[in-house]
Order: C-alpha cells, then sequence, then structure tokens
C-alpha cells in the first residue's frame, strides 16, 4: 500500500545520498531519494496554498521532513505565487534547493518564470490548454520581468509561448515534460461529483497535489486523502472529489514518466506540528505564558496574531485553563502602548509587527526602557526600506532593532534561526523581559515566519518560566519604591493592583518611587541602574552556545578554512551548506549569532581569530546590502569581517548558490559575492 | 475607615501657575475618589504629556505618565488585563484630540470601562501658547502670531460619534458639579468622557473664568432634559439630542451630562463571551506556570489546543 517507498525497504544507507549536487546542473540519478525539491505556482488566490498544505501532510503523515516557502506579492487574487519545498526522509530540513525534481504548475505565468528552474530528468506537469499563450499576453507579469524573460528566450531560441518554453525543456534540457488538459481532466467532476463547471477551478489545488505525488509513484487515494482529510475537516465530499482527481493525475503522470522513489519517511515518529514560522512564535508564547497580545495587522507579522486569536480559549479535556486576550488595535503605537499597560499589571505581555509598525513603535520602546517595564516586541523583517517589499523577506531591521529609540537604551535583542528556535526564543524571550526589566525584541526574518515545517513535539521539560522579581504581595512597613536601588540594579516589581504597594511610572527620569526628579546625583544613580541591568544580562546570559552557536557541533576551532558567520533564516541553508561542503573536503564551519543585545563579544572574538590564527577565511552572509551583522561584530569586537556573501532579492538563499559561491570567494580572493536566485 | 480628598493626594508641590484650572480638577478628582471610597492600589490614573501630564504625581494612587497622545491605549491594556482596577486616562486637548485623536475614537469603538477625563484649554500650554485642537477658527489668543487658522474639533459631538458610552462637560472652576459628574463617569460601566473647560490664565486671554463665568449653564436646569438611554430604540435620538446641544459654543455653553446609554456591552463583557472564565481569571490573574517554573501547559494539553497544526504520523503496515 505504502506506494510512496516501494523500494527502500532494504535501504539503511543514506549517509551521503546527495541529490541534486554532483555536477551543477544535473539530478544526480539514485536508486532512491533521501531529499528531493519540490515547486509549485499558479495566481494567487487559486489555492496554491491548498496544494502546498495537503502535500506537507501527505509526506508529514508518512514521516517525512518538510519546509515549504510560499513566494507571494502584497495582492489577494492574480499574481503569480508559488512555493518552494523540500521533502527529506531523515530530518526536517530548513533549507530550500535547486534544481527541482519536480514542477507542477497551474498558469502560463509559472512555466515563463521558472522554466530555469528545472533541468534533465526533472518532472515538469503544465496545462496543455496554455499552449498557445504568448508571454506578452500575460497581464499579470510585469513589464520588466517580460523584458528580462524575452532577453532570455531570445537568447536561448525560444518561442515566448508556453509551448514554446515547454518544447524547449523537453527537447533542448531532457526534462520529463507532462502537458495535461486540465479543463477536461476537472469535466470528470460534473459528472462523477455533479460539481458545477464555475467551482470546477477551485480544483486545480488537487491537479497539483495529484502531479506532484504521481511524480514520486504515489497514485494510492488512501494516501492522498489524508492531506485533504487535514485541508477540509469533516466536509467529506469535498475530501472525496479532490482525492480522487489528485489521484486521477497522480496515474496519469506516472504513466507517462520516469518517476522518482523517495526512501522511507523517518523523520517524525508519532506527529508533528506543521506549522509556520508565526505559528510556531504564536504556540511558543502561549507556552511562555502570553496572556496579552496586542496587534496592528501588518505582513509578514500578523498571521501570529490571527492564529493567537483563533486559540484565544484554552480548554483542555484536563479543564479550562484559561486564555490569552488578543487585541486587534487601531494602530502600532496602540498596539504597543496596550501591551506595556497590561505589563504594568503583571501579566507577560507582547505585540508582533513588522518594520513600518516598528517604526511607529519605537518612542513606545525607549519609554518602556526609561519605566524599566517588561515588554516583548515580536519584530518580522520584511523587505524594506518604506513599504519596500512586504511580502519578501531580508535580514534589513538589526540596526532598528538594536538603535531605534531616543536616549540611551540598551535592550535585549535576539534572533531566531528557525522554528525551533523561534518556538523556545519565544518563551526565552518573556524570561529575559520579566528578569531585566526592560524591553525585549525578538528577530525573525519572513523566511521563518511564512515557511511551514514540520516541528518535533517540544520539550517542555527544558522550559522554565522565570518571572525575575516580581511580587505579588508587599507587606513592608516603608511606603513601596518601584525603582528601589537597595538591592542591585534590579529593583521588586509589584504589579499595579497589589495591596500597599502604589507604583508611579514615568517616562520623566524619576527617583526610587517613580516620582519626577532631576537631581544630577539620582539621574546618575538612575542611568547607572538601567544600564547595569544590561551589564548583568551580559554577564549572566552564556555567549558560547546561547548568544552564538558554533556548527557543526564541537568541532576544532583551529582547523576550520571557511567560516560562515550568520543569522536568522541564514542558519539552516548555512548549516547544510557546512555539512555537503564538509562533505566536499573543505573544512565549512558556520556561527550562527542568535543575540545581539547583549553581544557575545568574547566568544565571538574568539572564534573569529584563531579561525583567522589558522590561516581560515571568515565570511559574513546576511540578507542585506550592507552586512549589518558584520557592522555589529566590528562594533562590539573590533574585528572587521571583510568578505561577504549576501542577498537581497527578497528571496530566501538557496543551498546550491551558497555552496558555489562559498567555493568562489574562497578560490577567487574576491571580497563579496552577491546571490540572485528564484522568481 | 472612610478616606477624606487628602489622603488620595501626595505632598509633593504643584508646580501649575498660580490660578490654573488644572487645582480645579485636582481637587475634584481626590473629592471624587474619596466619596466613591476607591482602592488606591486598585484605583490607575493614567496621564499623557503637557500640563495635565503632570497630574498623576499628586495623587496617592497609582500613576502612569506615559507618551504624548497614548494615555488611552495604556490605559486600555492596564484594564483589559485587569479588569478589577478602575482606571482614569487624563489628557489635554493636544492629547486626545491631535496626537492621540486616532486613540481616542477607537477607545469608544470598544466601549472599555475607562474614564476618560479631558483638560480643555484651547492652547498648548507648556510649550508656551500654540492653539490646540480645541481653539475655534478666527480665534487669537495671545501667545499665537495670529489668528487660529483652523477649525475646532467639537469634543462632545466626536465622543458622541466614536461611541462612547458616558459623554459630558464640566467647568474645572466648579468643583463641586465637576466632582459629581465624575463620579457618575467613573460609575458609568463603558466607556465614559468627560470634557473639562479649563482656563489657562497665561495664554489664553479669551476663554477666561470671567468669559465662562457668563457663558456657561447647566443642562440640568432644565427639567426636560434627560440623557439618558432607556432603550435601545432610544438611542438615536438622545444622541441627535446632545449633538444638537454639543453645538452650542459661543456666549451659550452648555454643561452637564449630554449622553449616557448603560445598554451598550462593554469591552470586558464582549470578551467575556469568547472567553468566559475572563472576568474571573483575566490574564492578571492566569496561573502561567506550577512546580517552581514549569509552563502550566504541557505537550498533550498543546496537541488539544493547537490541535489544528498536528499532523499524526500514519501507522507503518509492517
Amino acid at each position: 500500500m505504502l506506494k510512496i517507498c516501494a523500494e527502500c525497504a532494504e535501504t539503511n544507507d543514506i549517509g551521503d545520498r546527495v541529490v541534486g549536487l554532483g555536477d551543477g546542473e544535473k539530478l544526480v540519478e539514485e536508486p532512491t531519494l533521501n531529499e528531493a525539491y519540490i515547486v509549485i505556482g499558479g495566481p494567487q488566490g487559486s489555492g496554491l496554498e491548498t496544494s502546498a498544505q495537503v502535500l506537507t501532510v501527505i509526506f508529514a503523515s508518512h514521516g517525512y521532513g518538510v519546509i515549504a516557502n510560499r513566494e507571494y506579492h502584497s495582492n489577494i487574487i492574480g499574481r503569480h505565487s508559488y512555493v518552494a519545498m523540500t521533502v527529506n526522509s531523515v530530518k526536517t530540513p530548513r533549507y530550500f534547493n535547486y534544481p527541482f525534481h519536480v514542477a507542477a504548475f497551474m498558469d502560463a505565468e509559472s512555466v515563463f518564470v521558472h522554466y530555469g528552474d528545472v533541468v534533465e530528468d526533472s518532472i515538469l506537469v503544465y496545462d496543455k490548454g496554455l499552449d498557445n499563450v504568448n508571454i506578452d499576453s500575460v497581464i499579470s507579469m510585469r513589464s520588466d520581468t517580460k523584458e528580462r524573460l524575452l532577453h532570455e528566450y531570445r537568447e536561448q531560441g525560444i518561442d515566448p509561448t508556453v509551448k514554446g518554453v515547454t518544447k524547449y525543456l523537453a527537447s533542448s534540457k531532457g526534462v520529463q515534460v507532462v502537458g495535461l488538459d486540465y479543463k477536461n481532466t476537472l469535466s470528470i467532476l460534473r459528472e462523477k461529483f455533479s460539481v458545477p463547471p464555475a467551482l470546477a477551478r477551485r480544483y486545480v489545488s488537487s491537479i497539483i497535489v495529484g502531479a506532484v505525488v504521481g511524480s514520486f509513484g504515489i497514485a494510492s487515494e488512501d494516501i492522498i486523502r489524508e492531506g485533504f482529510k487535514y485541508r477540509f475537516r469533516g466536509r467529506e465530499k469535498v475530501v472525496e472529489s479532490n482525492t480522487y482527481i489528485a489521484s486521477l493525475v497522480a496515474k496519469e503522470v506516472m504513466s507517462q514518466v520516469k518517476t522518482y522513489k523517495l526512501q522511507e519517511g523517518r523523520a517524525i515518529d508519532e506527529f508533528s506540528f506543521v506549522v509556520s514560522g508565526n505559528d510556531a512564535v504564536a504556540i511558543g508564547k502561549v507556552v511562555g505564558g502570553v496572556r496579552f497580545q496586542s496587534y496592528y495587522p501588518i505582513t509578514p507579522a500578523q498571521d501570529e496574531s490571527f492564529y493567537l486569536e483563533d486559540h484565544m480559549r484554552m480548554t483542555t479535556s484536563r479543564g479550562d485553563l484559561g486564555g490569552i486576550i488578543v487585541f486587534q488595535t487601531e494602530d502600532e503605537i496602540a498596539a504597543i502602548g496596550a501591551a506595556l499597560g497590561a505589563a504594568l499589571t503583571g501579566t507577560r505581555a507582547a505585540t508582533a509587527t513588522s518594520g513600518p509598525g516598528f517604526d511607529l513603535m519605537v518612542e513606545s520602546i525607549s519609554w518602556a526602557y526609561e519605566a524599566e517595564v517588561p515588554v516583548v516586541i515580536t519584530l518580522y523583517q520584511r523587505g524594506g526600506p518604506s513599504t519596500g517589499m512586504p511580502t519578501r523577506g531580508s535580514q534589513e531591521d538589526l540596526f532598528a532593532a538594536l538603535f531605534s529609540g531616543h536616549g540611551t537604551t540598551p535592550r535585549i535583542v535576539l534572533a531566531s534561526g528557525d522554528h525551533e528556535e523561534a518556538f523556545y526564543d519565544a518563551i526565552k524571550a518573556q524570561n529575559l523581559a520579566d528578569k531585566y526589566q526592560l524591553p525585549v525584541i525578538h528577530l525573525l526574518d519572513k523566511f521563518v515566519a511564512n515557511a511551514i515545517v514540520t516541528l518535533q513535539p517540544p520539550d517542555l521539560n527544558s522550559v522554565v518560566i522565570e518571572r525575575g522579581k516580581i511580587i505579588t504581595s508587599y507587606d513592608k512597613p516603608e511606603p513601596y519604591k518601584r525603582f528601589s536601588l537597595s538591592d542591585g540594579p534590579i529593583s521588586e516589581f509589584a504589579p499595579l493592583g497589589v495591596k500597599n504597594a502604589i507604583s508611579w511610572y514615568t517616562g520623566l527620569e524619576h527617583n526610587e518611587y517613580g516620582l519626577v526628579s532631576e537631581d544630577p546625583e539620582t539621574r546618575m544613580k538612575m542611568v547607572e541602574k538601567r544600564v547595569s541591568k544590561f551589564l548583568l544580562a551580559d554577564k549572566e546570559i552564556p555567549e558560547e552556545g546561547e548568544r552564538a552557536v558554533l556548527l557543526p557541533e564541537g568541532i576544532d576551532v583551529s582547523d576550520v578554512e571557511l567560516l560562515m558567520v550568520g543569522w536568522g533564516s541564514v542558519k539552516g541553508v548555512a548549516v547544510e551548506a557546512t555539512e555537503r561542503l564538509r562533505g566536499q573536503g573543505i573544512k565549512a564551519a558556520y556561527l550562527h549569532i542568535r543575540y545581539f543585545a547583549p553581544f557575545p563579544t568574547r566568544y565571538v572574538s574568539t572564534v573569529i581569530s584563531n579561525v583567522r590564527k589558522a590561516g581560515g577565511l571568515v565570511v559574513d552572509v546576511e540578507h542585506n546590502e550592507l552586512g549589518q551583522a558584520a557592522k555589529v561584530i566590528e562594533m562590539n569586537t573590533g574585528i572587521v569581517v571583510d568578505k561577504f556573501i549576501l542577498k537581497y532579492t527578497g528571496r530566501p538563499i538557496y543551498l546550491n548558490e551558497l555552496i558555489e559561491a562559498a567555493k568562489k570567494i574562497m578560490k577567487e580572493k574576491i571580497s563579496k559575492v552577491v546571490l540572485k536566485y528564484g522568481a | 475607615m472612610a478616606r477624606k480628598p487628602e489622603d488620595y493626594r501626595t505632598d509633593l508641590w504643584v508646580d501649575w501657575c498660580p490660578g490654573c484650572g488644572n487645582f480645579g480638577i485636582l481637587t475634584a478628582l481626590s473629592q471624587a475618589f474619596a466619596e466613591l471610597g476607591l482602592e488606591p492600589e486598585k484605583t490607575v490614573v493614567v496621564a499623557g504629556i503637557g500640563c495635565s501630564g503632570k497630574i498623576w504625581q499628586y495623587f496617592r494612587v497609582n500613576g502612569v505618565h506615559v507618551l504624548h497622545g497614548r494615555p488611552i491605549p495604556f490605559a486600555t491594556g492596564i484594564k483589559l488585563a485587569n479588569p478589577e482596577l478602575t482606571v482614569i486616562a487624563i489628557g489635554g486637548d493636544g492629547d486626545l484630540l491631535g496626537i492621540g485623536a486616532g486613540h481616542f475614537v477607537a477607545l469608544g469603538r470598544r466601549n472599555v470601562d475607562i474614564t476618560v477625563i479631558m483638560h480643555n484649554n484651547q492652547v498648548y500650554g507648556l510649550t508656551k501658547g500654540q492653539a490646540s485642537p480645541t481653539l475655534p477658527y478666527g480665534v487669537k489668543t495671545k501667545a499665537l502670531p495670529a489668528p487660529n487658522i483652523q477649525d475646532m474639533i467639537n469634543p462632545i459631538a466626536l465622543a458622541i460619534a466614536s461611541g462612547y458610552t458616558f459623554v459630558a462637560r464640566a467647568y474645572a472652576m466648579d468643583t463641586r458639579g465637576l466632582k459629581e459628574v465624575v463620579k457618575k463617569a467613573i460609575e458609568h460601566k463603558g466607556a465614559a468622557f468627560v470634557d473639562v473647560l479649563q482656563p489657562c490664565v497665561t495664554y489664553n486671554d479669551i476663554y477666561t473664568v470671567q468669559f465662562y463665568r457668563k457663558a456657561l449653564y447647566k443642562l440640568e436646569e432644565d427639567p426636560s432634559w434627560d440623557p439618558v438611554v432607556k432603550s435601545p430604540e432610544e438611542d438615536i435620538e438622545k444622541k441627535t439630542q446632545a449633538f444638537i446641544k454639543s453645538h452650542e459654543w459661543g456666549s451659550r455653553i452648555p454643561i452637564g451630562i449630554f449622553y449616557v446609554n448603560p445598554l451598550k456591552p462593554t469591552y470586558e463583557e464582549r470578551l467575556k463571551e469568547r472567553i468566559p472564565t475572563y472576568l474571573e481569571m483575566p490574564p492578571a490573574k492566569q496561573k502561567i506556570a506550577v512546580d517552581g517554573g514549569r509552563p502550566i501547559l504541557t505537550v498533550k494539553d498543546l496537541v488539544e489546543v493547537f490541535g489544528d497544526r498536528v499532523v499524526y504520523r500514519r501507522k507503518k503496515v509492517n
């Protein structure tokens, strides 16, 4: 029954089966794959997300680790979107790669845009009914994209029609092209399930599902149904009709191509959470005790709050565990204001936003620092400056996270590299805010936020809720001093409402009671109090392994030829690139920076210096054009990192382009490689 | 033991200009707190920036002095996280209707049980007398280089249009009248707004004590004036009569209660519909950890609460 792994029963040797790397542009032939790359494309609003979700669930329920990243425009209906997926039989992958084993497209634009993503032996499924569509007539494409592609087509002698492009791929590139007539396929729905023709277009998403699973030799309705059951919970008729179409298409594809075989899925044991980065943070916040989240809708942050809003009430079989108030405000200024207000009551409070919204919150961050209020701002980076590219990724807001806000306001800034980190960091951020009574900025980038992965169930035994010096009663004879200087830089925090503990908060300089003071010596003491908290955090939070991580674990720093330094979503692709480079005999390593404030100065200095001392090359890898992290390293350590691999197209760094860039920068003694793969 | 107004006061020197209308507001609020018997620890005054924004430190109740224009968002966060607190947001006309106007409107939409007190002196006092959003067009107060080029906002009309369920105007120098209005505003369940006419002795030489003494009259002097909505059908009628009254601004200016609607559900009540335990277990009172720091939620709980994200591994065939 499990055709998904027809021939893998005897295969245990999976360690070095590398796909898509051997000779650059050719998918290496293996009896079975341990990893596959898939791209599906279509106009927004046409069910592409449904296809991606169904496929993810089909793979996840058979034990595969999956990551799926959706690339889309700031648009609801009509513009081109696509999902790149990586499926792995033994682990949850955290990177995307090309060329793709399988490409399945809904529309003509996808064929035009993604023609370069497939190579010899790739399987490409498209709608034959679109054969005569000329690129000129695709109104959803912007002129600069069209012109760029037309130029490429001319150079390669490709006729700019769907037929021309697919013919070229089949004859010149050795791609296994499958043209299906989608309209004919869907007409079966009317006869068999009496679906009216007007609704039939909705089933294109199941054609895509069928095309992909068929490419891996799967056509069993039993397996396919699993995905649609998850997507269309309780709507049996819809599940059946979609399953039928997908299976039909899968069989057709199987009859036309040499399919790929995946090894048996062993990445997941009992179950996994299939979550986006937004979801992972949301769930982490709930576990970490956030009970008040305020927000103003903004891409790509809103899904976190929206998901929480759908789970405000926490009722389980062992009873009512309370609820989280999710408060949609009139703007981001109100969002941070409300979160700060809630925090003053002792509630764990947070807000989530992205660049433009964060800018509006900045004045309040300065206030929170002055008034010593624990609050967490989850900052999802997208392409800037200004409105920039709202739906595309970047790592451009590091400086903003670190330096925004007037006055001296050292805050804690941590950045998550993947979904696991995002989950645990969401909890950690709350602990840090409470312990040091200051704002904490939790940075994520869109590539983590909007990518959907299979996430292993968390280990909650390792999670501790640390609330610092919060007190729930106060019975000393003397009046309560919210900003007492008598016990180190961190004072006891009696939330609003605690008996006998009247407190005053102000953004003005203040005395121990929180009442306004401009006395020079009080001023000095209070400035020093606040800065000392930050210095204490720097002393208390371990550097090695916590604020920065050197991967692969346990390597000898003096035996590294290439050290890539990065942060955020770079982690997934850099770790894999490191492993594969090591497989090719290049002693690579990746230094993952997790905290930018307090910065792991000593550890990062030591690692970089030791690598250099032994003759190794240090390269900064980031999603911005300035090398912001490198500048922060320089600011803190005095060490200048002057080799860069950068990408700022708004698309994620793909594995092969990073590997190639790393080799190039080692070989050619150049200082910078700019990456640009991806439609 | 009953508290006296002075029990609600700190001993700080009050540094407003001598004769400032703010003294009357401070006095009236302290009296209102005492007469309502508010517990200082359960009372929070949230204030903005400007002369009015100094008032928080003169009360011996919790004080939160926030950013210019932002008392309402902070107050809302405090109230929603711990609804048992009495929350009073205080701001000037520039604070609430200039830089913070968006928040002012939003509170009306939500009807959170907060009292908003606006010190309305038609000028930006602490920056030396610029025109505020409540100064009429063409009026030249003494610090202005030329008559005001912008129109005024009608605060009462805006509050009604925004959805406040208690809308009143009072006069800072009539501390008794102000106190009574403030008491009713605090006791009202829902978003309450009190527009307090407050002479600025230093920068406003138009809207002076002498001016107000002649112009002001009390709505309640008319025995037929009834601002309270008693059934949903009455709402538009009551709003309309209040709206019309609110346009009296000139030689005759009404003070008193313009509009009260006790029937509209508060935001807290609306939340309770989503989370039935909200009022007994609001965010500030929820236990989030057990046994010295373990999260209250287990993996099993996560699977139940976030079941829509759980995908089970199919049983292997062999």
